[in-house]
């Protein structure tokens, strides 16, 4: 394996090439179909691209293993989010593509396959044993690896939302706080937020919680969480309907108590969390000052550390419980799915070998080593597949295990964060508006008013209103049966 | 014959266009088409002007300009005053001025995303430095934090960029003090002209030219400021510290609508072109060239 190695040797390229010649030879010969290069003794060397979350972290040690096993060298390269989609679409489009497996957000998937930039992974996927794929969660496959009934990517690390509290605070302020098995609403939550703020608490002056207020992606990512809960819909009719209608429902009453309840996290918020990220507000819960927040599950293990990544206990570390997330009233809970996936480029020529590293580092045998290591203090519990979630080795380094699978049972990416052709930018002014109300620039009615303005406008304009395009009725009923058809 | 000099000078004039004009050209195209990468991989078809009034409707084009232009001016002149004294400080001869000399280059070999990520931690409203400056010395912060202000944030931005540039300011300002003639110092001294005199009638003049220049060419590079908005506020709170650059950033590398941002493009190098032009007019009219 090769880390951020941007130079190739000649004979490294030498290899490669005749590794591929040898390939396209075999193919072109009718030699057995997709004869691999390696499985003909010819070295091969593949190049991924990866987001930075922590599975890299995991993936990075362990990822010798797939050389071992497979004789498939590895260059592993990271980039930040952002840094990602720019380089994977502007190599894309200018037909660039230097990598052979790339990391996918979910957002991403529609743009990718729609495009032609990845291939869409049926053909690999059928009838091959070793993926497994029914040991995969639905609910996972459906929110992050799945377009127009396609198998797009294999899913890395998936990530839903819960509860972190701090027990002591709780116990010391006779809060009562359910466990996995109860639940509790919105209103409730907000008390016992409201109940923590401003209390000392072992000498500490508590914060009642904390959330994401940076624009434009780390304040959508926790707000629409409030806002699925609350039975908020972006679209009259996407994904799940057969014919897309991508008129905007955001001026709703149910996005109003959302956004109404956001406020009042952040008025019971440390201030300077209006210009949080993904991690400031899981460094900050760590630091030991706030009561209880919710985020993206990776934070289950990663408050565990006084910092990202750094492998150095927190002052939370023994002294936190998981709760599942509020709910509206009567409404049926929906929870946010992330994550992040692998895909294969459609320019690269190794697609073989990349799709056995598809199927290695989605395997259950791989994500659970992944878990087991112990570089930065147990860094990675975000699994896909249902199997590892009753792992007794696992379970006993993650004990919050159980409730994190509930919670991505209940989960459904498609309706928190619908991937509208266009999302990126309905996430940049969904995130500038809502910055605006915590700020108190405009009231929550205002907000809403622009945003469905604004989103209209950016629809009507990408010819997304009316939709003229091919439908697809994107049910999770749609995903159980192309699991089942390619199992 | 006659045409040797044309020829010898092709080349250059030749990869000139290439590298200038043809980007900007193919922008020129790009912004009269409806291309938006996250729908499609090639322009789906001609809009005449639509992009650029998509462009000027939208009130985060004027947010920031105005933000552009407030960071751009005063980051500037402040980048120049500051500069230029500590110039006329390294010209004199105290003891470990070589030493400043050698430490005053090093903000501006760091790359400003960088600078970004110090200043974030310097700002830091849990334990940062300067927030723990200011709040030592009685001011006011606010409860936000300096970059979660909207009064704060812009500026939050233009001390980071202050703090990075103005070396290069006094770098280039001293060398250009240094060409000064020490005869005509002495004479000057001998006159009994005071400090402020010499600096006036003699050394200001002689860093004239070179400080014209460098100004323009700082105000260029600020204008386009992007990596520390990026980092420090991402533009916000709201649109309270959003940049040209950093909107360009966004409509291209975020929305990947290549049509609108291809339009902001040549917005900005209208409104540049129509700067620097009239600083050219009157800075530059009373010289010899």
């Amino acid at each position: 394996m090769k880390m951020r190695s941007s130079g190739v040797s000649r004979r490294q390229v030498l290899k490669t090439t005749i590794g591929t010649t040898a390939g396209a030879a075999a193919y072109s010969l009718g030699l057995g179909g997709r004869a691999p290069a390696y499985a003909q003794g010819n070295a091969t060397t593949i190049r991924v691209l990866s987001v930075e979350d922590p599975f890299f972290f995991a993936l990075r040690d362990v990822i010798g293993d797939f050389t071992d096993q497979t004789g498939i060298d590895v260059e592993l390269e990271s980039l930040s989010y952002d840094a990602m989609q720019a380089r994977l679409v502007t190599s894309f489009v200018s037909n660039t593509s230097d990598a052979d497996v790339v990391t996918v957000d979910q957002m991403w998937t529609g743009q990718y396959i729609d495009n032609g930039w990845i291939r869409p992974l049926d053909e690999f996927a059928a009838g091959d044993a070793d993926l497994d794929i029914t040991d995969f969660m639905p609910e996972v496959l459906y929110s992050l690896n799945t377009w127009r009934g396609h198998l797009a990517t294999l899913p890395v690390a998936a990530y839903a939302q819960g509860v972190m509290y701090r027990r002591s605070v709780a116990d010391q302020l006779g809060l009562d706080i359910p466990d996995a098995t109860g639940s509790w609403t919105w209103d409730a939550y907000t008390d016992t937020i409201a109940a923590m703020n401003g209390q000392n608490v072992n000498g500490t002056d508590m914060f009642g919680t904390v959330i994401c207020g940076s624009q434009p992606t780390p304040i959508v990512h926790m707000f629409t969480q409030a806002a699925a809960s609350y039975g908020a819909r972006w679209f009259a009719d996407f994904p799940a309907s057969p014919e897309w209608d991508f008129t905007p429902t955001i001026n709703s009453p149910e996005m109003m108590a959302a956004v109404d309840q956001y406020a009042r996290l952040y008025d019971l918020s440390p201030p300077e969390a209006i210009n949080y990220l993904w991690f400031d507000a899981g460094t900050r819960f760590s630091t030991g000052d706030i009561g209880m927040f919710y985020w993206w599950t990776p934070y289950f293990y990663l408050i565990k550390n006084n910092g990202y990544m750094t492998g150095e206990p927190s002052v939370v570390a023994d002294d936190y419980g998981i709760a599942p997330l509020p709910v509206a009233g009567s409404t049926p809970q929906v929870i946010s799915l992330g994550g992040w996936s692998f895909g294969i480029p459609s320019t690269t020529e190794k697609a073989d070998a990349a799709w056995e590293f598809l199927k290695w580092s989605t395997s259950a045998a791989t994500q659970k080593a992944m878990g087991l290591v112990d570089t930065y203090n147990y860094q990675f519990s975000d699994f896909a597949r249902r199997s590892l979630y009753d792992d007794s080795d696992l379970t006993a380094i993650y004990p919050y295990l159980g409730t994190q699978a509930g919670m991505l049972a209940q989960g459904n990416g498609k309706i928190a964060r619908p991937p509208a052709p266009v999302y990126t930018t309905l996430e940049g002014i969904m995130g500038l508006e809502l910055n605006k109300v915590l700020i108190g620039q405009q009231t929550a009615e205002e907000a809403l008013s622009t945003m469905d303005d604004l989103f209209l406008n950016t629809l009507r304009g990408n010819f997304l209103i009316p939709y003229s395009l091919p439908s697809f009725d994107d049910t999770p009923e749609a995903t159980v049966e192309l699991i089942n058809r390619l199992a | 014959m006659a045409y040797l000099p044309y020829l010898l000078v092709a080349p250059s004039i030749i990869l000139l266009l290439g590298l200038i004009a043809y980007p900007l050209v193919f922008a020129l195209k790009n912004s009269f088409y409806f291309w938006n990468l996250q729908t499609s991989a090639t322009p789906v078809g001609f809009v005449g002007f639509a992009n650029y009034q998509m462009v000027l409707a939208s009130p985060a084009f004027l947010n920031s300009l105005i933000n552009t232009l407030v960071l751009t001016f005063s980051g500037t002149a402040l980048e120049f005053a500051f500069g230029l004294a500590i110039a006329l400080l390294l010209s004199t001869r105290l003891r470990g001025m070589s030493v400043a000399r050698a430490l005053l280059i090093m903000p501006t070999t760091i790359a400003p995303i960088v600078v970004g990520f110090l200043f974030r931690y310097m700002y830091d409203p849990q334990g940062g430095i300067i927030t723990w400056l200011m709040a030592s010395i009685g001011l006011d912060l606010p409860a936000q934090g300096i970059l979660g202000s909207t009064n704060t944030a812009l500026l939050a931005i233009l001390i980071a960029d202050v703090w990075q540039w103005t070396p290069f300011f006094a770098i280039i300002l001293y060398a250009g003090l240094l060409s000064v003639p020490v005869s005509l110092l002495e004479a000057a001294r001998l006159d009994g002209a005071s400090a402020w005199v010499m600096f006036w009638r003699i050394k200001f003049p002689f860093v004239m030219r070179t400080a014209l220049i460098i100004l323009i060419l700082r105000f260029m590079q600020l204008f386009n400021t992007f990596d520390l908005v990026l980092v420090l506020t991402r533009g916000g709170p709201g649109t309270s510290s959003r940049t040209l650059g950093y909107t360009l950033y966004q409509q291209g590398l975020i929305d990947f609508n290549i049509g609108m941002a291809s339009a902001t493009t040549w917005l900005v190098v209208i409104i540049v072109n129509a700067i620097v032009g009239l600083y050219i007019f009157f800075a530059f009219r009373k010289w010899e060239w």
